[in-house]
């Protein structure tokens, strides 16, 4: 799906490109699993139990002010630009990749394998905070402080189709289209189930980022089939707190740095002139 | 709520109503402030539960799924949506816990049902692990079925 375009803000800079999980090279997985396990290993704002929080517990649960509102696809959008940034941090060229569950009907072989050459896999599982395993225990849940799935359990909604998703991204407004859209990324979270199947805690696991950048993906597919389809002009200057950023910011994904390939490999060039 | 039937209501894809190109069913005030749930609805299919498959033949017309917050984890009032009017200076978001609108397009669905009246049932449904149950969490304030030329 990549436009193969430049960056608009820097001419001469190439976009950085979000991948399938399952098209990454084993480099490409490598240097992933290793961001994350380097953001699972720092304790401060910059680490994955700190980021993770910010959807979720522990308080506040600052996606409140997104989901089932128009916001929903800005605020993501921000949400996962500052996971990469900080991922960026520990490995220069990750991105986020997003699982495609229209066509892969399982959770993906990257995150469903318990350990990986002798070593745990961070996208298997990962430490939830204690303080949000706390604050949810005194509501009475006991999911536990390890994340973990039950990936189609009995009674869940199926996975959105090809043919869904395509009908989805037909639909001419954008209201008409985060709302239904929304409604595909709750039955994807649901499906999955475990610690990903309601809000306080779905950000710990490190599925979370490939599903909610398929999720974004779509949009940018959208935006790309309906260019002249414009978003409600009054929540533009809307904040996205914690992000420091507004709505407006977050509309172009090429002016964030990125956009969406299935595939992707970067060869040298011939250096200075 | 563990399963919602409505009142019987005029159907607008009866024989003699005017034609649509989309139809949806449209819940408002619809509250998210428990568990995560799938709920499916049916079409005159009042006994619709757990067990009625999501087939078109069996009245299975769509379903929409709450993300839920799972309880609240704050001290006593903090999920509470402040009711009356609203100061003109407060520019805080909106509280995290107002209801939201759900729709369910539902245009070939019901474009099957003939019959002159139309019942909506709604069966709220979270998976299980060993087995999926009815869940006690459908709340909402009204829905509407609107047809659209």
């Amino acid at each position: 799906m990549s436009t193969g375009a430049v960056s608009p803000q820097h001419p001469s800079v190439p976009l950085r490109h979000r991948l399938n999980i399952d098209q990454l090279s084993a480099e490409q997985l490598a240097a992933f699993r290793a961001a994350v396990s380097g953001m699972m290993g720092i304790s401060d704002d910059r680490g994955y139990n700190y980021q993770a929080g910010i959807h979720g517990l522990p308080l506040p649960i600052s996606c409140d002010i997104a989901h089932g509102h128009p916001i929903f696809l800005p605020w993501h959008r921000a949400y996962l630009y500052f996971f990469e940034l900080y991922l960026r941090d520990i490995q220069a060229n990750v991105t986020l990749p997003w699982w495609d569950w229209t066509s892969d009907r399982h959770v993906p072989a990257a995150y469903n394998e318990r350990d990986v050459a002798g070593q745990p896999n961070p996208l298997y599982s990962a430490k939830v905070d204690p303080l949000a395993v706390q604050q949810g225990a005194a509501e009475g849940d006991r999911r536990g402080d390890v994340t973990r799935r039950e990936p189609g359990a009995d009674g869940a909604p199926p996975l959105p189709t090809a043919h869904q998703i395509e009908a989805v991204l037909a639909l001419p407004g954008f209201l008409d289209f985060t709302h239904q859209l929304e409604n595909y990324h709750n039955n994807v979270h649901v499906w999955v189930g475990g610690h990903m199947g309601d809000i306080p805690f779905a950000a710990f696991d490190p599925i979370f980022y490939a599903h909610h950048a398929m999720i974004d993906r779509l949009w940018r597919m959208w935006q790309l089939r309906h260019p002249s389809a414009s978003f409600p002009h009054s929540l533009l200057g809307e904040a996205l707190p914690p992000f420091g950023m507004t709505v407006r910011e977050t509309l172009d994904a090429n002016t964030l740095g990125y956009d969406y390939a299935v595939r992707g490999s970067t060869g040298a060039g011939t250096g200075t002139a | 709520m563990r399963v919602f039937v409505s009142e019987p209501l005029p159907n607008p894809a009866a024989e003699g109503e005017p034609e649509f190109t989309r139809a949806d069913l449209v819940f408002y005030g619809v509250d998210h402030s428990g568990p995560s749930f799938e709920a499916r609805v049916y079409l005159n299919k009042p006994d619709a539960d757990l067990s009625t498959p999501r087939d078109p033949e069996a009245g299975f017309a769509g379903s929409f799924t709450i993300f839920g917050h799972a309880g609240c984890a704050g001290d006593v009032g903090h999920c509470d949506v402040p009711t009356g009017p609203r100061d003109p200076f407060d520019v805080r978001p909106p509280h995290t816990m107002t209801r939201q609108t759900k729709t369910v397009i539902i245009t070939e669905a019901l474009r099957r049902v003939t019959d002159p009246e139309l019942t909506i049932t709604v069966v709220p449904v979270r998976p299980g692990a060993l087995s999926a149950e009815t869940v006690d969490a459908l709340v909402f304030d009204e829905f509407r079925v609107l047809t659209y030329l």
